[in-house]
């Protein structure tokens, strides 16, 4: 097949041209500008000062961020642990021969595919309601008291059991599939050779989804990095340190909000700059732990 | 249909109350967001919604889509997605073919930079983009369009490429000798034949911009560009003062609807796709 020069140069410009222009640039400007002291997003480049480490200084000084990344580091941390269990648990259980397998794997996927926003809006003023929501209507089904799910003691953790919720099926999702890449003839053995269920899930599945789960792995990281809806559905006015995660950190420096006296761009992009970092380490602690995890069969 | 054997459906029972309490907890969720946006605040209140004693308050739709601006939202996100999901695939399906086609100087570059793309965080870029929108002046719909197309080019062009890669060769010798010219032959024939894929990519790039939040908080400038998600939350912070739940409910069902319903027809499509592009295990 002749090679078309012309045609390979206006067919991938576009695509170049986007690249440039919603990835590169950006990225590199707001590296940039991390190191810069910087007040408005729309200042330019003559108008940055030099600040070194500055910016970073400042977020790591500031009470509201470290307490935002300790949010963040539970989320990653419970969520991510109640995340992935139940994501495994329902991906055993679908896979293990049940009726009705595609609808439930399908039921159990749908809150990953409905705006994130209106699940949000059902479990705050539905589920964890304090007059009429779910949860209360049981407990005094069951005799037990009312509680004020979304009072300041227990939002975060109301916040974070919702969010587990509507991420489980995306994950169950990659959980089959690596379940349904492992040869049956490997169970039917195991099986004859007098093994149970949970011997069979400890010593072939498990290892066998090392490289499924390595990949579960950096997408939750990444979900939990850039945890910003579910924080500002459940905080939708003024942030509140319950609920503040770095990144409506960030949006209030940069776009202003309660408590930001002056915008700081720089100190924004200081914690972009973070952020990524955090997921690319994660990213290379992963791998170096799971080395070898891609199996072929 | 299998055989029904007692036995081992006793043993699968544990799997079977987990998945089943777990369905019929969303199922009641749905249902009761369904009954209540059929219902008045007070019937909201005293537990009584599913006996619809004054009816069912069809008016609740009504508000919500008249009053509280559905309508808009609803309008702007169906045009943010649709306008996307061609202007996604202008862009990518080019650049997939020729990149899963030839070998060319840039190619490799431009293949590894869309897969970094597609897990660069978004705040990553907002800040630059939004001085850049400032500079140029962009403004209202056209804006929201521009950035969804960007946003979903990496993810589709990667997404198509692999799906290019898997046609032989011999369709673009047989165009060749049959005179075809090379544009044509991508346009006439190869895209068509990648068409199951183009039908996946556009599902995910639909639900993908309709469902979009961070971009659509940070670039809305004004209510007739707000898109349904900011849209519904902004109706939620103003309900302390209008007590109109009904109407709340009644709009958190009409913005959760067109991907619902995308779902319904296509869940097998969706699902075959979520782990089909990009996650290997």
């Amino acid at each position: 097949m002749k090679k078309n020069k012309a045609m390979i140069f206006w067919f991938s410009l576009p695509a170049v041209l986007c690249l440039l222009i919603m990835f590169v640039y950006p990225v590199c400007r707001t590296v940039l500008m991390s190191f810069f002291q910087v007040e408005s997003l729309t200042a330019g480049l003559s108008d940055w000062g030099f600040y070194g480490l500055g910016n970073y200084s400042k977020i790591f000084g500031s009470q509201s961020f470290r307490v935002s990344m300790t949010n963040m580091l539970l989320i990653w941390l419970v969520g991510g642990l109640l995340t992935l269990v139940l994501a495994m648990l329902m991906a055993v259980i679908v896979t293990s021969g049940i009726r009705g397998k595609k609808f439930f794997r399908a039921a159990i996927y749908m809150p990953n595919i409905i705006s994130a926003v209106a699940l949000a809006t059902m479990w705050i003023q539905y589920i964890f309601n304090y007059d009429y929501g779910l949860l209360n209507e049981m407990a005094k089904v069951f005799g037990g008291d009312k509680v004020k799910w979304l009072g300041s003691d227990m939002k975060f953790w109301s916040m974070v059991i919702s969010f587990v919720f509507g991420s489980v099926g995306y994950y169950m999702l990659i959980y089959i599939s690596g379940i349904e890449g492992i040869p049956q003839d490997y169970f039917e053995a195991a099986t004859l050779d007098g093994a149970n269920k949970p011997r069979q899930f400890l010593h072939i599945t498990l290892p066998l989804l090392k490289g499924v789960i390595k990949t579960s792995l950096t997408f939750w990281s990444i979900n939990a990095t850039t945890f910003f809806l579910w924080t500002k559905m459940f905080s939708p006015i003024d942030t509140e340190e319950s609920t503040i995660v770095p990144v409506v950190y960030l949006y209030d420096t940069v776009f202003g909000g309660k408590g930001v006296v002056t915008r700081d761009a720089g100190a924004g992009a200081a914690v972009g700059v973070v952020l990524t970092a955090i997921i690319i380490i994660v990213y290379v602690i992963t791998e170096m732990l799971f080395k070898g995890g891609d199996l072929e069969y | 249909m299998k055989d029904f054997n007692w036995k081992k459906e006793l043993k699968l029972l544990p799997g079977y109350i987990v998945v089943v309490l777990w369905v019929l907890f969303t199922a009641v969720m749905l249902g009761w967001i369904l009954g209540a946006s059929f219902s008045t605040s007070r019937e909201i209140f005293t537990g009584k919604i599913f006996k619809f004693e004054s009816g069912f308050h069809l008016e609740n739709y009504v508000t919500a889509w008249q009053v509280q601006n559905v309508s808009v939202f609803f309008g702007n996100s169906l045009l943010y997605s649709v306008v996307s999901c061609f202007g996604v695939l202008a862009i990518s399906a080019p650049a997939a073919y020729v990149l899963s086609r030839w070998k060319f100087t840039g190619g490799t570059a431009l293949r590894l930079g869309l897969v970094i793309a597609m897990s660069v965080p978004a705040i990553m870029v907002i800040m630059p983009l939004y001085s850049l929108v400032v500079k140029w002046g962009i403004k209202g719909r056209i804006l929201l369009i521009l950035l969804y197309i960007m946003m979903r080019v990496p993810y589709t062009t990667i997404y198509l490429l692999d799906f290019f890669a898997t046609l032989s060769r011999s369709y673009e010798e047989a165009a060749y000798l049959d005179g075809c010219s090379a544009p044509k032959t991508f346009l006439k024939i190869m895209l068509p034949l990648v068409q199951p894929a183009v039908v996946t990519v556009t599902i995910f790039n639909f639900m993908s911009v309709w469902n979009e939040f961070f971009m659509a908080l940070i670039f809305t400038s004004s209510e007739s560009m707000t898109p349904v998600g900011v849209g519904l939350l902004n109706i939620v912070n103003s309900m302390k003062y209008t007590g109109n739940y009904g109407g709340m409910f009644a709009a958190v069902i009409i913005v959760f609807l067109p991907t619902f319903l995308l779902y319904i027809f296509m869940s097998e499509k969706i699902i075959a796709g979520v782990t089909g592009g990009g996650v290997k295990g």
